[in-house]
């Protein structure tokens, strides 16, 4: 999924930064060993170290200061801004997803529905997601197998998971909560208009 | 304390490398188990969603557990030989406490074939399962008996600790926050185990909690609990105990590495607020298991990743620092131990790193569950907690004495890292193509793209876990060959 930036996906950019924090890691592993056989007084060798770990320390909480109040930004809980345009009833149970459209009046239990369902693109959809039996987990994968976005599908608790599908076409639903030995074959299929 | 008579030390050999002989048997029974999933995945044999998921089940609890058992023991023979007197008794009674429990894990999930995953989540254990009930119940007080076990054991090390030191804000470190004097000088491994453990007998208190709920509700069916309240109630008990594994195993680096240096690691007011800063968020990182929980409150979601960024940060800055100005300059002669802590601390802050990334809400909605999750915390159990363990191994081994002669060991342990670093690139591999975590097989969910990356990723993962074991064995030989030989225990500090 394009979010942050408009060259990596989300997961691109996980990769991307662990891939360069463990050449971070490995450098100084190396640069460590490599310059150990010189001999140098502890006091010595602490100050400099120390002197980096200061800098180190206080750049470390700027950085996690920064990115924890810019990556709230992209959280997916429920605003007052939120504006629904259409609203999809999901009721997860061992072991496949029952999906409505519209905001169903039914105790989830008694709830009818299809695993698969057709919503229209361009507009934001809120899935009202629950389960009539264990924890399950209702996530959105599009046709190149990339994870969109997911909630929780747990037992006596509506989740409102909000997404605006931009791309029509298929989509799968994935179960992403261990719910019994067939969780791996709980799928469902949205189709975007 | 006074000192050691050498009939006592001994015994305290004994009790560790009772300890040491269980964990590499253990171990290398459950990497076979995770072995059998990852050949599940790649679709290279047929393994039942049963036995899969009995597998995964035993895995992931005989690992925390024997992990978490190790770290405890090394810390216990660490203070029973140097600082504080503990009762060889209550330490057999932890042993035959984990022992047994084991036993019962291994026989619910081998033979009833009870399989709902470690963290048994609630209600999964009652509702659906293919397993009897009756694997539930021994499952259940198998745990509950390992949480005795473990918690009189660490009460017992916390009493002896705060007799030895004077009380419980001694063993925190505080009197060094007053400025005075006269204060009590603590070890840095008292410091750290202190706070360690304490947030272990909150954890096992929880978990026990826990495990009575489940036991009330075998024995009356009815019953109906609230999901997200226990959900959190798990999380707490198995996250915390995860991430003090790891921080027990980093009390033997404190007190072993400067052995290896010459330069010794004394407790400061900066290590005092840095672990009492850990304790803390330690307590309270786990909620970020609850992140696609979209009904737990708000702040409780902020809350989470506020503290599981902050818990990087004195773990990285004093830690990992602190081994660097240990080994800076320091002409040490790197023999296995000195390299296993030096690159355990390293697999530790990368596989923090990909867990804080885990941590951040907006990243976690799309990684959540894929194989991001096991990819991380196997980076720090293999390259962090189980590196420390066979640095430890070979310390008590005697390596310290004929440092020159690692030289094949040092092959074992590369062969181990290689072996490791292929298995783990999978998982991540894994997690960046939404390949979901806890799937007995990756064919049945009509993404054709992820399952194919999915399978792609398990062959070299198999692969990748035959040379791990091709690096166990060459470790094995010279640990064993460096413990027959004699006369090794005499010379040790
Ligand atoms: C080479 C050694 C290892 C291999 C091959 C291995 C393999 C695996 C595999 C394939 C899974 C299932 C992944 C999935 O969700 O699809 C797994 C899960 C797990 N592993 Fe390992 N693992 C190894 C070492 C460890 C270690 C050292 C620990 C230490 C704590 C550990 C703890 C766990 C836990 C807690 C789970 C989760 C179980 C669950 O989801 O209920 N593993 N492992
Ligand atoms: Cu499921």
């Amino acid at each position: 999924m394009r979010h942050f930036t408009t060259f990596l996906s989300i997961q691109e950019s996980a990769g991307t930064i662990s891939m360069i924090g463990t050449f971070v890691v490995v450098a100084v592993v190396l640069f460590v060993v490599l310059t150990s056989g010189k001999a140098e007084d502890k006091y010595e060798a602490k100050k400099k170290v120390y002197y980096y770990r200061r800098r180190y320390f206080w750049g470390l909480m700027a950085l996690a200061f920064i990115t924890l109040l810019i990556s709230f930004k992209w959280m997916p809980y429920s605003k007052t801004s939120d504006v629904d345009e259409e609203v999809v009833t999901v009721v997860g149970f061992q072991w496949g997803w029952r999906m409505v459209n519209g905001a169903s009046k039914d105790a989830p239990k008694d709830m009818m529905g299809e695993s698969e369902i057709t919503i229209p693109a361009g507009k934001t959809i809120k899935f009202d997601v629950t389960s009539i039996d264990v924890n399950h987990n209702f996530a959105i994968y599009d046709k190149s197998g990339n994870c969109v976005t997911q909630s929780q599908a747990m037992p006596g608790y509506h989740n409102n998971l909000r997404y605006k599908f931009q791309k029509p076409g298929n989509y799968k639903i994935l179960c992403l909560e261990y719910c019994g030995v067939p969780h791996a074959f709980m799928v469902g299929e949205v189709h975007v208009k | 304390m006074e000192e050691l008579t050498t009939t006592e030390y001994k015994k305290q050999r004994k009790l560790i490398i009772v300890w040491g002989i269980t964990f590499l048997v253990v171990f290398p029974l459950l990497v076979t188990l995770g072995m059998l999933m990852r050949i599940s995945h790649a679709e290279l044999a047929d393994i039942s969603a049963e036995r899969f998921y009995s597998f995964m089940t035993l895995h992931g609890l005989g690992m925390i557990g024997l992990l978490f058992s190790f770290a405890f023991a090394g810390i216990w023979y660490l203070l029973s030989t140097r600082y504080v007197k503990l009762k060889l008794s209550v330490g057999y009674f932890v042993y035959i406490t984990v022992l047994l429990s084991v036993i019962g894990l291994a026989v619910a999930a081998l033979i009833g074939k009870f399989g709902p995953g470690w963290y048994l989540l609630y209600p999964l254990p009652f509702i659906g399962g293919s397993w009897p009930v009756w694997t539930t119940g021994l499952s259940t007080v198998s745990l509950l008996a390992l949480g005795v076990g473990w918690l009189i054991g660490i009460l017992h090390v916390l009493y002896a600790m705060a007799k030895e030191y004077g009380g419980f804000t001694n063993m925190l470190g505080w009197q060094y926050i007053k400025n005075k004097e006269d204060k009590r000088e603590i070890p840095v491994i008292v410091l750290a185990s202190t706070i360690s453990l304490v947030p272990g007998v909150l954890a096992i208190l929880a978990g026990a909690v826990l495990l009575i709920m489940y036991l009330l509700q075998v024995m009356e069916p009815s019953l109906n609990f609230d999901a997200l309240m226990l959900k959190n109630i798990v999380m707490f008990f198995g996250h915390t105990i995860a991430n003090i594994t790891m921080y027990c195993a980093v009390t033997w680096v404190y007190t072993l590495l400067p052995e290896y240096t010459k330069r010794p690691w004394y407790v400061d007011k900066v290590l005092v607020y840095s672990w009492n800063a850990t304790f803390f968020f330690v307590c309270i990182a786990f909620l970020h298991h609850m992140y696609m929980d979209l009904e737990q409150p708000l702040y409780l979601q902020i809350i989470g990743q506020v503290a599981s960024y902050s818990s990087a940060i004195p773990a990285t800055a004093i830690t990992m620092f602190g081994i660097i100005s240990q080994l800076y300059h320091s002409r040490v002669k790197w023999g296995v131990v000195p390299l296993t802590f030096l690159f355990g601390a390293a697999g530790w802050a990368i596989g923090g790193l990909s867990a804080v990334v885990d941590s951040t809400i907006s990243f976690n909605k799309v990684l959540h569950n894929t194989l991001w999750v096991p990819a991380h915390f196997h980076t720090y159990m293999l390259l962090g907690v189980v590196l420390f363990i066979f640095g430890y191994l070979y310390y008590v081994a005697g390596e310290k004495k004929d440092i020159h002669t690692g030289g094949v060991a040092k092959l074992g342990l590369w062969t181990y890292i290689i072996g490791a670093a292929g298995f783990l690139l999978m998982f991540y591999y894994g997690g960046m193509n939404s390949v979901p975590r806890r799937y007995n097989t990756y064919s049945g969910m009509g993404v054709d793209a992820t399952h194919q990356a999915g399978v792609y990723g398990a062959k070299i993962a198999v692969f990748s876990i035959g040379i791990l074991f091709i690096g166990l064995l060459i470790m094995y030989v010279t640990l064993f060959l460096k413990l027959t030989k004699k006369d090794e225990t005499k010379n040790l500090d």
